[in-house]
């Protein structure tokens, strides 16, 4: 996928900026405050249609303006693709794509492809089990637009039986839980396969560009959720930790067990990565794991997505960075950065209202 | 800001679902320019439809007398039951022209996030009906979302002591959508199509 334009009206630091970026690599450079993250909001929001890393819609509204229009046009799957979003201050959101408003939200998962890639990512190694759960399920979702479905009824079912548990208390009936229970396991255990096929998928290429971004030696995720027994069907098996805990659960009043609350791990040479290796080495391994992320998507489409690499590079010892650069793949690539001194790519200077290709 | 009472009409309306500020000052205003006869009337069939119409005392549905056309109708089929969550939800399976036999109205689905248990739904009211009414079939259609699903599975569960046959529409509808989102064609394939519980 390529971005041809994006034009942002009131949105955090800009009154108004039109963008047509180059293709492969462009290099946002700007000091603090200057807009270049924004840029990559715009086209994260427009491919998305929804904030990076659930930043409130009302933050990109400029301050003192009554509401933010964001307009791009992407090429992808052959054809260009014009997407529109207005986000009023105080009522809700517009969103249009060709001109023509979506018939469901859902529709559009994976239909603009686009990879994040935040400082916080670097440390998926070593932070809770939800990084490392959202990245699984996030590349699922990318790869498999049903595994979006799925996981969108898990996180309904867990919500709905959590409510229960709360508003019921110890003597909740038990044919009510039995039935959420009955829901959360259907779709908890295909959310789980969903994640296994990743692993699978993604091995390979977690190889490669580990070894691309400087690492020595053998990356691998682990996955052994605590309520798979041995040979019971996933489905079956939660429903099973749900019946055991059920007791504790009633006390808790939320759900103790299931794929919500498992901890798939990397492993550096069969050992846990977050234990035995060095900030760094957790680090480059995070790296290689969202580089692997855009192979597998780019692979599975055949068409690239467009990667947004958001003040990442500053936080890597200068010694990785041209590995990094040198690994980024071939499609359209935004990167923001304090550093003037970057080799490759488009160079563009941004400040408030302004992007220009840097001399 | 207008008069008062226009602004009181603009707001009421507003509130009204899918009408945004513009409409309602547009309705508001057409509403005042137009003839006097013409918006009393309006006005009266808003307050007889709230004073004249209730609920059937057998399923709930909406009507103007004790119980509805389609329960006191005597060719349709006692024996089978088609629950649905709402009111709104039976000329939808009616337009489909495959179904006859009669309804009942949930009142929603089972939903504890809204604040929604068994206790706000009319299942007692199912039971009661399924015990007396010698019903052969209950087809579930509550709508195709998570709770309609988990509803589904709860009224199954919640039946079978009775010995009663509980279906399900066929999937192919709309997934996560309300009833009258579906067309007449794919509604009536579905009810066809009703697979066991
Ligand atoms: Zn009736």
């Amino acid at each position: 996928m390529r971005l041809r334009w994006l034009e942002l009206t009131d949105v955090r630091v800009h009154r108004r900026v039109v963008f047509e970026p180059a293709e492969g690599l462009n290099v946002l450079v700007g000091g603090n405050g200057a807009g270049k993250t924004t840029l990559l909001e715009g086209i994260g929001y427009l491919a998305r249609a929804r904030s990076f890393r659930g930043t409130p819609e009302e933050d990109l509204i400029r301050r003192g303006a009554a509401g933010a229009i964001l307009r791009g046009e992407f090429e992808v799957g052959g054809g260009r693709r014009r997407v529109e979003v207005e986000l009023p201050r105080g009522s809700r959101r517009r969103i249009l794509v060709d001109g023509k408003r979506p018939r469901r939200l859902r529709d559009l998962v994976g239909t603009f492809p686009v990879v994040v890639f935040h400082p916080d990512d670097l440390d998926l190694v070593k932070a809770g089990p939800g990084l490392r759960r959202e990245y699984l399920d996030d590349l699922a979702a990318g790869l498999w637009p049903e595994a979006a479905v799925v996981q969108d009824d898990a996180e309904t079912a867990l919500r709905q039986r959590n409510a229960f548990l709360r508003a019921a208390g110890p003597a909740a009936e038990a044919a009510i839980l039995d039935v959420w229970d009955a829901q959360y396991a259907a779709a908890g255990a295909r959310v789980y396969e969903y994640r296994r096929r990743v692993i699978a998928a993604v091995g390979a290429p977690l190889e490669a560009t580990y070894r691309l971004v400087g690492g020595a030696g053998e990356v691998r995720w682990r996955y052994e959720p605590t309520w798979l027994g041995e040979d019971t069907e996933p489905e079956e098996a939660i429903l099973d930790a749900l019946r055991r805990r059920r007791g504790r659960d009633l006390e808790l009043r939320r759900t103790s067990a299931g794929p919500h609350r498992d901890d798939p791990v990397l492993e550096l040479d069969g050992r846990p990565l977050r234990s035995a290796a060095s900030q760094g080495e957790q680090r480059t391994a995070a790296l290689a794991c969202r580089l692997a992320a855009l192979v597998v998507l780019g692979n599975h489409r055949g068409e690239e997505p467009v990667l947004l690499v958001d003040d990442v590079l500053s936080e890597l010892d200068p010694g990785r960075v041209d590995g990094v650069l040198r690994a980024l793949p071939q499609g359209q690539v935004f990167l923001t950065t304090t550093d003037e001194g970057l080799p490759r790519g488009t160079r563009w200077k941004v400040a408030p209202d302004l992007v220009e290709v840097a001399g | 800001m207008f008069e008062p009472p226009i602004q009181r009409l603009v707001d009421e309306l507003a509130r009204l679902p899918g009408i945004g500020r513009k409409s309602a000052q547009r309705l508001a205003f057409h509403l005042l320019n137009t003839e006097e006869a013409d918006a009393l009337r309006l006005a009266d069939a808003i307050v007889e439809m709230r004073r004249s119409v209730r609920l059937c005392s057998r399923c709930f549905n909406v009507t103007a007398d004790e119980e509805c056309a389609i329960c006191r109708d005597p060719r349709r089929d006692p024996s089978i039951l088609c629950v649905v969550e709402r009111a709104q939800d039976i000329p939808v399976i009616e337009r489909t022209g495959t179904f006859s036999g009669r309804y009942h109205v949930l009142g929603g689905a089972m939903n504890p996030i809204a604040g929604i248990g068994v206790e706000e739904l009319r299942m007692r009211e199912l039971v009661g009906r399924v015990e007396t009414e010698h019903v052969a079939e209950v087809i579930v259609a509550t709508n195709p979302t998570l709770e309609g699903d988990t509803t589904a599975m709860y009224i199954s569960r919640l039946l079978k002591p009775a010995g009663v046959r509980v279906t399900r529409l066929a999937s192919g509808l709309p997934v996560g959508g309300d009833l009258d989102y579906a067309d007449e064609v794919t509604l009536g394939r579905a009810l066809d199509g009703r697979k066991e519980l």
